[in-house]
């Protein structure tokens, strides 16, 4: 199969005023046969974009070449044949949609390919068909989900005929549902007509689907190969902080406790790894001791909290965006729980469910009728102190680094308790805690927030809400859009955030993050709670979270797998080494059972 | 509350308004508009409240979205119409402290109202059922003339769609920035000027700063999807002035001349003539019946190195 695109030798600087480049891509070379599927991994600012923009002609690069469909980027008139054969989608939906109705956005491409008129309307009616669009073709784009914008996107290029389709993070921004769905679109879509994919991604689950799988970091290409070879290497690419997929990991950390070793691709499917665990218990039987029951008995519930204290109360909450008009739109019906004080409250559900609506109840940024909310003692719902109530709660939007105005990190971060009308000492000391807390330097404090990098800014805008001293504080997907290692350390926070005294209500699509963090969970489905509970009896009804539209946590679904072998298996721990350590538990209690049935 | 702005909001629905070429439909409301200005009698607000009734219930949209479009201008209204009443000179119908209303002040007030009320109910009509890429577009080409003494007519008609497009988006951004700004302690309805106006710095700082950042990942992904300028492009719509165009603009027209006293207004039906001769003038230049001309142009703008410099330029 001839290559349709060769990096050969690439490196690209970006400049920066008054200061060196910053080397983006450093001595990449890269081949991408005609019609397979490439992942990119790496994590936040690995160079991963840069190189598809390089391979985009968006970029010529510095040394070396990119060659693609026989067209030389740095030719004369060569990145328009590029770009014809080659499309692109980019991480944020809304950025990259030109028209105000949907097909006349798809149009967009063939338009400027000079098509002629009857064979546009063509194209755009068959991409609208490929990627399930045809009902919205005159839609205003605005009022399509994330994911059908970034199937918008998708149709836009297929309209153009493309070769090859580059993912630049496009599934980065959207739910794990959507995400899903979109990829088994855009992938069942270039097998059909054999179009190069190149998917640059920090999602495992997606790098997996490929073919082949790059990791960069620092701009260098540091693993290739296919997916087995490349994740069963978990150590490496965990430094690189990037995940693993939770099979891989729990079956790899297993047989390094057991000092077992496991064949190539033999952890390659959930399926296979089953066996793979399996296969390491029974050989290293005689090595089993009791130590790792009591182990699992410690990390139960280190943290006590009073079933008692109730911290705010919802009852029947019910509300409907836009009542009255034609687009009337009920986001809530009959909700009620309650906030017990210094727990974490995870909510999930899928897009759409009310989750974002429910939160916005509870700082009385909404307010409705029917329905009564509570926070300390005082009524969010009608009339109540909202100034005292959105002093004591803390909200934190998604993508809160996009509220940041101040000329500095310090202004930004007192801007809470100035308003609060506090002391200018009082106000200067909180920002001190706010930035020790979330681990922004001093020096930094000065500096525009601008200024700053991704995650940092993101740590200052957590911070400009602590600094209110918040008692609840409101998480609406604190980790979006960052790599596994920016998650994780964002995660860290705000789990200690419990240690400064603060209750935490964590609002998430994902299902891991929850299950790690919190205590209990509250599941919406079209606006109604489909489940309240403790996390453990949440994340084990998988009947429950299939119909709200959600899916077990990774590692609790490879462990419901073990325990069809595995009697008495706990599947209620939602990391890896959690995981593991259960297995070995199950395996030590129940040798004969257990070991019995793996042979079969 | 920030949602409910209609102006510019299409309404998809099948109607004749909605099918109606979009030039003719830009012609006949400048020349409803023009109208609006020049009644003055109790009948030619009659007729042309009918006329605009009748236009409603044809475009199939329903009234009350219409009449939303009043809402941002209500205050206004208002305001012109009070304020017309007590500044009219002769008989006082009741005075209150030194202002006095009058009939003649009623009567002039009345008739800015609805000079306002049915200015905007037209000119939103237009919006409710054309999108705004084909209001963009019949404006390009209506304004397609005037490329040939350098006027950017692609780039301004570009430029008004792209910002049509993004005024729901950061509409609705400017909602979220707010509630997180309150959520923060910030007011926006209470306090003096000063206190308000530093209220919104927060707003409109971050709302500054992400329109630029949307504005550079939009040019990147233009770019990526070929869009080098408006030479050698094609277009998905093609616009057509079939005859029911010209008998709505002549019913236009009739309507004109018919509410109107014509022996005081003769050079109206003069300047819609104008205006009719205009869309007929521009609707031929276009050649888009001849649809192979603009094949030709797109084979023979072919493969241009429009998208080097921009891949060059760091």
């Amino acid at each position: 199969m001839p290559d349709f695109i060769t990096v050969q030798d690439a490196v690209f600087e970006y400049l920066r005023p008054e200061s060196t480049p910053v080397r983006a891509v450093d001595h990449v070379d890269l081949s991408v046969a005609q019609g397979s599927h490439v992942a990119v991994l790496g994590r936040n600012g690995s160079g991963k974009s840069t190189l598809a923009r390089l391979i985009n002609a968006l970029e010529l690069p510095l040394e070396g070449t990119v060659v693609v469909a026989g067209f030389d980027s740095q030719a004369e008139g060569s990145a328009w044949e590029i770009r014809q054969r080659c499309g692109m989608v980019f991480q944020n939906p809304d950025n990259q949609i030109v028209g105000t109705t949907v097909e006349e956005d798809v149009a967009f491409g063939p338009e400027n390919l000079g098509v002629p008129q009857p064979e546009i309307r063509r194209a755009v009616d068959e991409a609208l068909a490929a990627v399930g669009l045809s009902e919205y073709a005159v839609r205003p784009p605005h009022l399509l989900s994330g994911g059908q914008k970034q199937k918008l996107a998708i149709a836009g290029i297929l309209a153009m005929k493309p070769r090859c389709i580059l993912l630049d993070e496009a599934t980065s921004m959207l739910d794990p549902v959507s995400r899903r769905d979109f990829m088994d679109m855009v992938i069942d879509r270039v097998r059909r007509d054999g179009i190069t994919l190149v998917n640059i991604t920090h999602h495992m689950e997606e790098a997996v689907l490929a073919e082949d799988v790059v990791v960069l970091s620092q701009g260098r290409v540091v693993a290739h190969g296919t997916p087995a070879d490349v994740f069963e290497a978990v150590a490496e690419i965990r430094a690189e902080g990037l995940d693993v997929p939770a099979h891989m990991e729990i079956a790899h950390r297993l047989a390094e406790s057991l000092g077992a070793t496991l064949v190539h691709g033999e952890t390659e499917t959930p399926a296979k790894a089953v066996d793979a665990v399996i296969r390491v218990l029974a050989e290293s039987k005689a090595d089993r001791s009791e130590r790792f029951s009591s182990e699992t008995a410690a990390s139960a519930a280190a943290v006590t909290i009073d079933a008692t204290h109730i911290l705010s109360a919802v009852q029947k909450l019910a509300f409907t965006y836009l009542k009255g008009t034609p687009f009337s739109n009920r986001a809530l019906e009959e909700v009620s729980f309650q906030v017990r004080r210094g727990e974490i409250l995870g909510i999930v559900g899928h897009s759409g469910s009310g989750k974002s609506t429910l939160v916005q109840h509870l700082n009385g940024l909404l307010r409705s009728a029917p329905g009564v909310v509570t926070v300390l003692g005082l009524d969010a719902s009608r009339g109540g102190d909202i100034r005292a109530i959105r002093q004591k709660v803390g909200l934190l939007f998604q993508y809160p680094e996009h509220q940041l105005f101040e000329e500095t990190v310090r202004g930004d971060i007192a801007f809470g308790p100035r308003r609060m009308g506090l002391p200018e000492e009082e106000v200067e000391a909180r920002v001190l805690e706010a930035a020790k807390i979330v681990g922004i330097a001093e020096a930094d404090l000065d500096r525009s927030p601008f200024e700053l990098s991704g995650g940092q800014k993101r740590r200052a805008a957590i911070a400009g809400i602590l600094s209110m001293r918040p008692e609840v504080l409101i998480l609406d997907e604190p980790a979006a859009g960052l790599d596994p290692a920016g998650r994780d350390e964002i995660l860290s926070y705000v789990s200690s955030l419990r240690d400064h005294g603060a209750t935490l209500v964590l609002v998430s699509h994902s299902m891991e993050d929850v299950a790690r963090l919190a205590d209990r969970v509250l599941m919406l489905d079209h606006g109604r709670v489909a489940a309240f509970g403790d996390t453990r009896d949440v994340f084990s009804d998988e009947a429950t979270l299939e119909r709200a539209g959600l899916s077990l946590p990774a590692s609790t679904a490879f462990l419901k797998r073990l325990a069809l072998h595995l009697p008495g298996l706990d599947t209620a721990r939602f990391t890896a080494a959690a995981a593991a350590t259960a297995v070995l538990a199950a395996a030590g209690a129940a040798p004969a059972n257990g070991n019995g049935g793996a042979a079969c | 509350m920030l949602k409910d702005i209609s102006l510019g909001r299409f309404y998809p629905a099948e109607s004749p308004l909605h099918r109606m070429d979009p030039r003719a439909k830009i012609l006949a409301t400048l020349v409803l508009m023009v109208l609006v200005f020049l009644a003055n009698n109790v009948w030619s607000f009659v007729a042309y409240g009918l006329f605009s009734a009748f236009c409603i219930a044809l475009s199939r949209v329903p009234p009350i979205h219409v009449f939303k479009s009043l809402k941002p201008i209500l205050f206004l209204i208002v305001f012109a119409f009070l304020l017309n009443v007590f500044s009219g000179k002769g008989d006082a119908i009741f005075t209150i402290g030194p202002v006095s209303a009058t009939w003649e002040g009623l009567w002039t007030g009345l008739r800015m109202a609805a000079r306002l009320i049915l200015l905007i109910t037209t000119s939103s009509l237009l919006t409710l059922t054309t999108t705004p890429i084909l209001v963009a577009d019949a404006m390009e080409r209506m304004m397609k003339p005037l490329q040939k003494i350098g006027f950017p007519a692609h780039e301004m008609a570009m430029m008004m769609s792209i910002a049509l497009r993004f005024v729901p988006t950061l509409v609705e951004e400017t909602d979220k920035i707010m509630k997180a700004q309150s959520s923060r302690g910030a007011d926006y309805d209470t306090g003096g000027i000063l206190r308000r106006a530093r209220g919104l710095v927060s707003v409109l700082v971050p709302l500054f700063i992400g329109s630029f950042r949307r504005a550079d990942e939009l040019a990147v992904a233009m770019e990526a999807r070929c869009y080098r300028g408006g030479e050698g492009r094609t277009r998905l719509r093609v616009m057509k002035t079939a005859g029911r165009d010209y008998a709505a603009f002549a019913v236009v027209l009739a309507f004109l001349q018919g509410s109107q006293p014509f022996w005081d207004y003769v050079f109206i039906p003069l300047l819609g003539a104008g205006m009719g001769l205009a869309s007929r003038v521009i609707s031929l230049s276009d050649g888009f019946e001849a649809q192979g001309g603009m094949v030709e142009d797109a084979v023979a703008t072919g493969s241009e190195t429009y998208c080097q410099p921009a891949a060059g330029k760091r």
